[in-house]
């Protein structure tokens, strides 16, 4: 058991205490408030959970939070009014749309129609393209906080070995991007890729996020490597009937052993999700008003 | 003496290429009416004009219009900007094509960017970058996508192969990288601070390489039988004080230990151009589906 355990979750509160410093000192010094716009499209329970979660730390960080909760039958044309009226609105600074939106909403059209300026989750085609093109734009929330935990724990990343596994838009793609742009060597791994666990043990830097049960091994893991573990199954509790219990794509306890630092799953990479958002909120806030943006805060 | 055989492990561009024009030919000979291709240089920027030659011939031999503009070295920023916009409300202009390099006081980034995606045929700006991310490959950046049309040629399936690619450019290595993601390869990027390349291009199925350094890859760093691709262009002083075009990659001693190696001239460059007037019908195509033109 020899493995350093990355605590996302002590991890993700700094990163809120330092934007809520932040948020504190645009009040002051400029009396700005950074604002973030959530719309949610029908009543999915998860999402309504979701939802409450980016509420509260919206407000707890001290910026304001504009939740917009549409009816599941709302059209293309009134959900694009109310993001026509998000995008031009000062006081907005970001703009997210939960998903997923009901089956007649495109979310690639919906994303298309966020000023990227604002696209604070970092999807859209253009933020996609500055990220691949080394310039600024938003990253991605969950491989921007895997990036601060990477840098907390490792430092200078130059010339480590990195593997990603899974080439999602959401997750893999942009995460690769970020290891790049660190000058790592990266590669992208995922289910055609012929032998998984040899290209695993490559890795100093092992970043899953497949959304397979503990497909990672220990053996799978280069002794000594910084492992994050992004994917999450929810099972069946093994003990106690009825109830369920989350696993990360990675045998957390064989890692343990093999690894130098792991991130758990649940309590790792999950929190870092909202406080990156917050994060991004406050950066696009920060370049709306021609302001210096926090480095520690963006990729 | 009879003229050499055509060695079969050489990747040759011109085939490729005439491959491509031919078919955009027929796609332009098809359509009742199609917009023209405007090229841009801005000042005068004499080692652009064999490119713009090359784009040229491309163009006629296809049928597609070609305009040359070549604005003042002076002309401010917004100015530019204001040209392009107006370009890409004009219906009778297909695609733009910004030459580099500019004059220093021009962000080519930001001008890149004012060209609309749907006209964007070298594939340069973010949207169109973007768009490669996510696997919408329709208008790729053109030398890129020539390095996969030349791994297309060899036959191999894409699924499931090794492909590491030397090089992590904006314009070349990263939207390649992308490409061969899409197509189902298992991709590493290498670049200047990659410990060691010879240990990751050795186990590749296909190495591309856009580096830039005359000969970096020799035979020791690649596998037997491996596809390789060579984006590089260097100017050398041969021995005996002529000056030439190699690639990044040593293709003679390469040649007996590859399947395929790409020459340099003669590879991968003559397809560039191909592609670049694939993306102009590309173009066509999808600004018809968005109901720009009204034929």
């Amino acid at each position: 058991m020899g493995a350093n355990i990355i605590d996302g979750k002590a991890f993700a509160t700094n990163v809120r205490r330092q934007i809520a410093n932040q948020v504190q000192r645009l009040c002051d010094d400029h009396g700005i408030t950074p604002g973030l716009a959530v719309i949610l499209v029908g009543e999915d329970p998860a999402s309504e959970v979701y939802v409450a979660a980016k509420h509260k730390q919206t407000v707890e960080v001290g910026m304001a939070s504009f939740e917009h909760k549409l009816p599941a039958d709302t059209s293309q044309e009134d959900l694009f009014a109310l993001i026509d009226q998000l995008n031009s609105d000062p006081a907005v600074h970001g703009i997210l749309c939960q998903f997923p939106v009901p089956d007649h909403l495109s979310e690639r059209n919906v994303v298309a129609r966020i000023d990227p300026a604002k696209d604070v989750d970092g999807l859209s085609v253009v933020n996609a393209g500055l990220l691949a093109s080394g310039e600024t734009g938003l990253v991605s929330c969950t491989p921007l906080g895997c990036l601060m935990l990477l840098r907390d724990q490792i430092g200078n990343m130059s010339g480590k070995e990195a593997v990603v596994i899974g080439r999602s838009n959401l997750f893999g793609k942009p995460m690769a991007q970020l290891l790049l742009q660190e000058d790592c060597t990266v590669t992208i791994a995922h289910s055609r890729t012929a032998d998984l666990s040899a290209v695993a043990r490559r890795a100093d830097i092992l970043v899953a996020a497949v959304g397979r049960a503990e497909m990672v091994k220990g053996n799978w893991i280069k002794p000594g490597a910084t492992v994050i573990d992004v994917g999450i199954t929810r099972i069946p509790h093994p003990e106690k009937p009825g109830k369920s219990r989350l696993l990360g794509d990675v045998a957390y306890h064989e890692a343990l052993d093999v690894a130098a630092a792991v991130t758990p799953v649940p309590g790792g990479v999950g929190p870092m999700t909202i406080a990156c958002l917050l994060a991004n909120t406050l950066t696009a806030c920060q370049r709306a008003n021609g302001l210096e943006e926090i480095k520690d805060l963006t990729a | 003496m009879n003229a050499p055989l055509e060695d079969p492990r050489l990747l040759r561009g011109k085939p490729v290429k005439d491959r491509i024009l031919g078919e955009v030919a027929d796609y332009v000979r098809s359509v009742p009416h199609i917009g023209k291709l405007v090229s841009v240089s801005i000042g005068d920027v004499p080692e652009v004009a064999i490119y713009i030659r090359n784009q040229a011939r491309a163009a006629e031999a296809v049928g597609l219009p070609f305009d040359q503009q070549f604005w003042d070295g002076e002309t401010a920023q917004e100015e530019c900007k204001l040209r392009i916009q107006e370009m890409n409300d004009d219906p009778d202009v297909l695609g733009v094509i910004l030459q580099r390099p500019v004059p220093s006081h021009i962000n080519v980034r930001s001008l890149q960017s004012a060209i609309h995606p749907l006209k964007d045929i070298e594939g340069m700006s973010p949207a169109s970058i973007g768009n490669i991310v996510y696997n919408d490959v329709a208008m790729a950046p053109c030398t890129a996508a020539s390095a996969v049309e030349l791994i297309r040629e060899t036959g191999l399936n894409m699924e499931g192969l090794e492909v590491v690619m030397v090089g992590h450019s904006e314009i070349v290595g990263k939207p390649a990288a992308m490409m061969l993601m899409a197509e189902g390869a298992t991709v590493t990027v290498c670049h200047h601070m990659t410990r060691s390349v010879a240990m990751h291009s050795r186990r590749a199925d296909v190495v591309v390489v856009a580096v830039g350094k005359a000969h970096l890859i020799g035979a020791d760093m690649i596998k037997p039988g491996a596809a390789v691709i060579d984006i590089g262009i260097n100017q050398v002083r041969h021995e005996d004080g002529t000056v030439g075009i190699v690639g990044d990659v040593d293709t003679e001693a390469i040649k007996e230990i590859a399947g395929w190696v790409s020459p340099v001239p003669g590879g991968v460059g003559p397809v560039t151009v191909a592609i670049l007037m694939r993306n102009a019908i590309k173009a066509h195509q999808r600004q018809q589906e968005a109901g720009w033109l009204n034929i």
